[in-house]
């Protein structure tokens, strides 16, 4: 049991040394780069699913080129929803 | 043939074609690198957790870590009630994320830069937060698509931007993760290309590039998985808890 005592001591030590030293929150520079590329993503799926939408619709009615470009700008909307959503998200932390 | 970009990503088969019915079921490159990074996964985790001593060695200090960055950062983002989706998405992340490092090998195969799997991945994502959304609150679920203090005029467009916005959940989840690792290995490989065919004079700077590139791709390969991860979190949090 020695050995675990000089090692909780040697940890204190090390621990107190990370608390003076500056350099804190290296993680969070990762974490804001993982956040910029989902962001990124998350505009272009929307339009993405909801363009697809409007084409699937517009061949089963018949309509061409009219519900796609409805659903093309409701895509953009819900794409804004989700970057705005995820924007709020990160701003909670 | 060397020189091409694209033909890292081609799928072949090695061994028998085997076929059920009209599906093709061979055994691939890709199949082949899937079962290597599982492989990979389990000789880590086992040799991490053989010996639990109270020293850690470097691998269970490695082993640990990774067990406790996933259950914090499910704790952190979907709250205590998702502690029982540990267990999946723990394989996930490592599924990804071994998946990546092992396409970061020369000569390998990176299974995560193909459309196809990734899509699978976040539909099963998808499917399975929807089943435990209808599961944990029922028809009451359904109520995520109207949110509070809308305009009954506004409401039926609302409706249909928020399951837009629903659906293209496992469209963004599968798209980040291919897009980020073909366009990632197509950059080393043009650059790769350049140092060859500029030579000995002019081949220095796009191998400094492609040195730089291999650091960026590494960073990425990490960060991917950990977004993958994170971002079922939040599907979850929002299946369980029932906002957004």
């Amino acid at each position: 049991m020695k050995n675990f005592k000089e090692i909780s001591t040697r940890l204190e030590i090390a621990k107190k040394k990370i608390g003076i030293s500056p350099e804190k929150d290296k993680g969070s520079n990762a974490a804001s780069l993982g956040n910029a590329l989902k962001i990124s993503t998350e505009l272009v799926a929307a339009v993405i699913v909801g363009s697809t939408i409007g084409f699937l619709l517009d061949n089963w009615f018949g309509t061409k080129p009219l519900l796609i470009i409805i659903f093309f700008f409701m895509g953009a909307a819900a794409g804004i929803l989700n970057v705005f959503r995820s924007a709020k998200r990160m701003h909670k932390k | 043939m060397a020189l091409n970009p694209m033909h890292q990503f081609e799928v072949y088969r090695i061994g028998p074609e085997i076929n059920f019915g009209n599906i093709n079921l061979s055994f691939t490159n890709s199949s082949l690198f899937m079962l290597l990074s599982a492989i990979a996964i389990i000789i880590f985790l086992f040799l991490g957790t053989k010996k639990k001593s109270l020293i850690p060695s470097k691998i269970q200090i490695i082993t640990e870590l990774s067990y406790s960055f996933v259950a914090k950062m499910i704790s952190d983002t979907a709250g205590s009630k998702a502690k029982p989706f540990f267990p999946f998405i723990f394989t996930l992340f490592m599924f990804v994320l071994f998946c990546n490092m092992i396409g970061m090998l020369p000569y390998s195969f990176t299974v995560t830069s193909h459309i196809i799997v990734t899509l699978v991945l976040a539909v099963v994502v998808f499917i399975g937060v929807t089943i435990i959304g209808f599961a944990k609150h029922g028809i009451k679920y359904l109520e995520l698509f109207v949110p509070k203090g809308v305009p009954i005029v506004l409401l039926p467009l609302i409706v249909i931007i928020e399951i837009i916005s629903y659906l293209s959940r496992p469209v963004s989840l599968s798209v980040r993760l291919f897009a980020n690792m073909m366009a990632g290995h197509t950059m080393l490989k043009v650059f790769g290309g350049f140092v060859i065919s500029l030579g000995l004079l002019g081949g220095w700077l796009p191998l400094g590039f492609s040195v730089a590139l291999t650091g960026l791709e590494i960073l990425v390969a990490f960060l991917q998985a950990y977004v993958f991860a994170i971002l079922t979190c939040i599907y979850l949090n929002d299946a369980i808890n029932l906002h957004h």
